[in-house]
């Protein structure tokens, strides 16, 4: 099997940046994040997965939709439209198939949304296969593995003398082929995928009465952090916002994520909120991710990326939720 | 063209905005830079006025109000006096020229000192240039390695004796107990305490039932101040519950010497009554750092604990442990927590790295809901309803809510530190309301929380304070 060394890998990075957007993982003050770099050797790679998922770059925490200006009598609407073409580099597993839900959810079913299509189409993957599972990881129990290359393009693997490539998408080959590196076809995850204890949809809804769910919220602060962190949480607020400046009036749409777990999301015009104790708040992010979405569009939201569990402050842990959902199902 | 600076003015309509007048009748010039603002009085300029100013482009404020002893509303002017230093502080703390904002006494006769006054602070601003809050992609990195490690600076303390893991047994056995008698009498509803989590992590626990309480826990990663579910501000209760929880339930807290000045600032801003809750005050150690502890945490003390002089709760009804075994040497707080590194900064380095800091921010809030003075229902810099902030997450929106809620705790703050342990970006939140407790100490020898009956600090004035 070939081998493409480091060296090899820095100056093809390094030549792909001075020609497009490298995003990479980072260390920002101590936070691993996923960053735009213009030099390789800011990238950190393979101590551990970023705090924030990839979805940053795909599903923008701020999408400006729409640019309003006002000129004289008439209104200007111009659409914003991401143009910039994106090489991800350095996705762990579970940040590519945190895409692929959102595929299901934003491409897959009509109306596909335009703006994040667009982001989709400009952007390749570089994943790295993860050399060991992190202490909150559990992607195996929701059916991904350490080098499983679903939802790359280019999946690379760390071997003694550098990495090997594999090619998964028409898209990577040719990346590869352009950058001449030798590469593999894709094969299936060579190591065996753990699949236990998750609860199957149909068992969900006996339990959402339970006693359990208001156990669980209790130390819940409704704090944004495990929805922010997510790589498939994509619940959003559209507003229209004035943009300071000394003309007539310019202005912009914007659409930014939103948490269920937050008080003011349920609420409706009127003041009405159907959702006001954290008791539902947080039942409905569990039953989003295993029973909701799954029911319309088909894959469950969660992959077991661990962050939420490492990320919350008061330790609500979702291995929990799934397990004592599972025990009690049988 | 020339660079112009654009000042908002706030002048008291008694006395600074009469002032302008008498300066336009006797014909004596100042700047055309000038908007001003009428305000009622001096004390009516909210803080939140200012920095919404500095948000939206103004390059400097400037507050006029009558001089000390002539306000209209016999004490007006002394909260400005004592809110806007206090306000100045801050926005200099994050990188703001002091010059910028000054607060200033001008009565309706002095016309010329109208006119001097804004002469002269508009030639200061013309030579600081225009405000400039972006933060360009350049900066965006400056942050690595700008501020050091400040426990390189202050070796932390670790207690060179481990007290013996009965001491912890014995205090939780006592907390069980406690709390058991308690929920069985049916004196409280409720007991939050402690307990172990998943993976090793101890996480606050709600005990209803008596046979639930040998969850309950104690060690030295007992972290999370608990005094802040006290608050209400997670939505109300399930509504067919809704009744029961309007009549007050009486409730049980574990609370650290941290936490219970919490719960004084809380009973003094009559959040509730001292008789709704049982506080069951632990002698604290100091709690350690790390993540996960399944067996004896090792490492040293956190920061606010190494700064913390109480080990003893302030407040409590039932005392959980003796005093410790051995007492750490305080460390001060600015070196501490690297507070004198950042001050030893120029404006624009600290600017530069608090908006690289605040870059990084993803407006989850978590810092704000973990908060226990942070207790109003509905925050003001809330981001769905915020006509002070918008909803898009630029530096902008982040550095409003940062710094106002820094303003907002000032003098309210008790040092919990929750706010930096709970981000998950690791921004440094509790800089800022260290800084300003510190400020707050030296210019008024006060510390929140040591006692229930101090008001909201910064707005309230004593006896001294109001006299002429």
């Amino acid at each position: 099997m070939k081998v493409i060394t480091q060296e090899e890998i820095k100056a093809w990075l390094n030549q792909m940046a001075s020609v497009q957007t490298v995003v990479a993982p980072c260390d920002m003050s101590g936070t691993l994040l996923f960053r735009p770099v213009k030099d390789c050797s800011e990238i950190v790679c393979g101590t551990g997965r970023t705090v924030m998922s990839a979805k940053e770059y795909l599903f923008p925490h701020t999408e400006r939709l729409l640019h309003i200006e006002r000129i004289g009598q008439d209104v200007r609407l111009v659409e914003m439209q991401p143009e910039e073409d994106i090489l991800m580099f350095g996705l762990h597993p579970c940040d590519a198939r945190g895409m692929l839900i959102l595929d299901a959810l934003f491409l897959e079913k009509p109306p596909q949304d335009a703006y994040y299509a667009r982001r989709r189409k400009h952007m390749t993957l570089v994943g790295m296969a993860c050399e060991e599972m992190g202490e909150s990881c559990f992607c195996t129990t929701m059916g991904g593995g350490l080098d499983d290359p679903t939802g790359m393009d280019v999946m690379l693997t760390k071997t003694p003398g550098g990495f090997y490539a594999q090619a998964v998408t028409p898209k990577g080959r040719r990346l590869l082929e352009t950058a001449g590196f030798p590469y593999t076809q894709a094969e299936k995850s060579a190591k065996v995928v753990h699949k236990a204890d998750i609860p199957p949809i149909e068992a969900w809804p006996e339990h959402f009465m339970d006693a359990y769910w208001r156990q669980i919220s209790e130390r819940c602060i409704s704090c944004r952090i495990c929805a922010y962190v997510c790589p498939t949480c994509r619940c959003f607020d559209i507003r229209d916002e004035a943009i300071p400046t000394e003309g007539d009036g310019e202005f912009e749409r914007i659409r930014c994520w939103d948490s269920c777990n937050s008080v003011n999301y349920r609420r409706t015009a009127g003041g009405h909120n159907s959702r006001l104790a954290k008791t539902q708040r947080l039942r409905n992010r569990f039953y989003c991710k295993f029973y909701y979405f799954p029911h319309q569009y088909g894959p469950v939201t969660c992959t077991g990326c661990g962050r939420c569990v490492d990320a919350c402050p008061v330790n609500v842990d979702i291995t929990e939720v799934i397990q004592q959902v599972y025990q009690h199902s049988r | 063209m020339t660079y112009e600076p654009k000042i908002i003015a706030f002048l008291c309509t008694w006395c600074s905005y009469t002032g302008a007048d008498t300066a336009g009748i006797a014909r004596l010039k100042s700047p055309a830079n000038i908007r001003a603002v009428r305000v009622p009085c001096s004390g009516r300029v909210a803080p939140e006025w200012i920095m919404r100013a500095f948000d939206q482009g103004a390059d400097g404020v400037l507050v006029l109000g009558c001089h000390i002893g002539e306000c209209h509303y016999d004490s007006g002017n002394h909260r400005a006096a004592k809110r806007i230093p206090v306000l100045q502080e801050l926005m200099s703390y994050a990188g703001l020229e002091p010059e910028r904002l000054r607060l200033d006494w001008v009565s309706a006769s002095e016309g010329e000192r109208f006119s001097r006054i804004t002469t002269e602070f508009t030639e200061t601003l013309r030579t600081l240039g225009s405000l400039h809050w972006r933060l360009d992609d350049d900066r965006r990195v400056i942050q690595r390695g700008l501020i050091g490690n400040p426990t390189a600076v202050h070796k932390p303390f670790t207690p060179s004796q481990s007290y013996p893991a009965e001491r912890y047994q014995d205090f939780t056995h006592q907390i069980q107990q406690v709390a058991r008698s308690l929920l069985q009498s049916g004196e409280v509803e409720f007991v939050i305490g402690y307990e172990v989590g998943s993976r090793g992590r101890t996480r606050p626990a709600f005990i209803h039932k008596a046979d639930d309480a040998e969850r309950l826990v104690w060690n030295q990663d007992c972290t999370h101040n608990l005094s802040t579910y006290l608050t209400q501000k997670w939505g109300r209760p399930v509504p067919n519950e809704r009744k029961a929880q309007i009549e007050q339930p009486h409730i049980a807290v574990v609370v650290k010497a941290c936490d219970s000045r919490s719960v004084n600032i809380m009973l003094a801003e009559s959040r509730f009554t001292r008789d709704k809750v049982h506080l069951i005050g632990v002698v604290c150690d100091g709690i350690r750092k790390g993540a996960s502890f399944d067996t004896q945490p090792e490492g040293p003390l956190q920061t606010r604990c190494q700064v913390c002089e109480n080990r003893l709760p302030v407040l409590y009804d039932t005392l959980i442990g003796e005093a410790p075994i051995e007492v750490p040497v305080f460390s001060p707080v600015k070196s501490s927590y690297g507070i004198d590194q950042l001050e030893a900064m120029s404006s624009a380095e600290r600017m530069d790295f608090w908006l690289a800091q605040f870059d990084r921010c993803i407006r989850c809030y978590a810092c704000r809901q973990t908060c226990p003075v942070c207790a109003c229902p509905t925050c003001l810099y809330e981001r769905d309803d915020s006509l002070w902030v918008g909803m898009g997450m630029g530096v902008n929106e982040k550095r409003t809510f940062h710094l106002g809620r820094a303003y907002h705790l000032a003098g309210r703050c008790i040092g919990c530190d929750e706010c930096t342990r709970v981000c998950p970006m690791e921004i440094p939140v509790g800089l800022l309301s260290h800084k300003m407790s510190e400020e707050i100490f030296e210019r008024f020898n006060y510390r929140a929380g040591l006692e229930a009956t101090s008001p909201p600090f910064l707005t309230m004035l004593d006896q001294q304070e109001k006299a002429p």
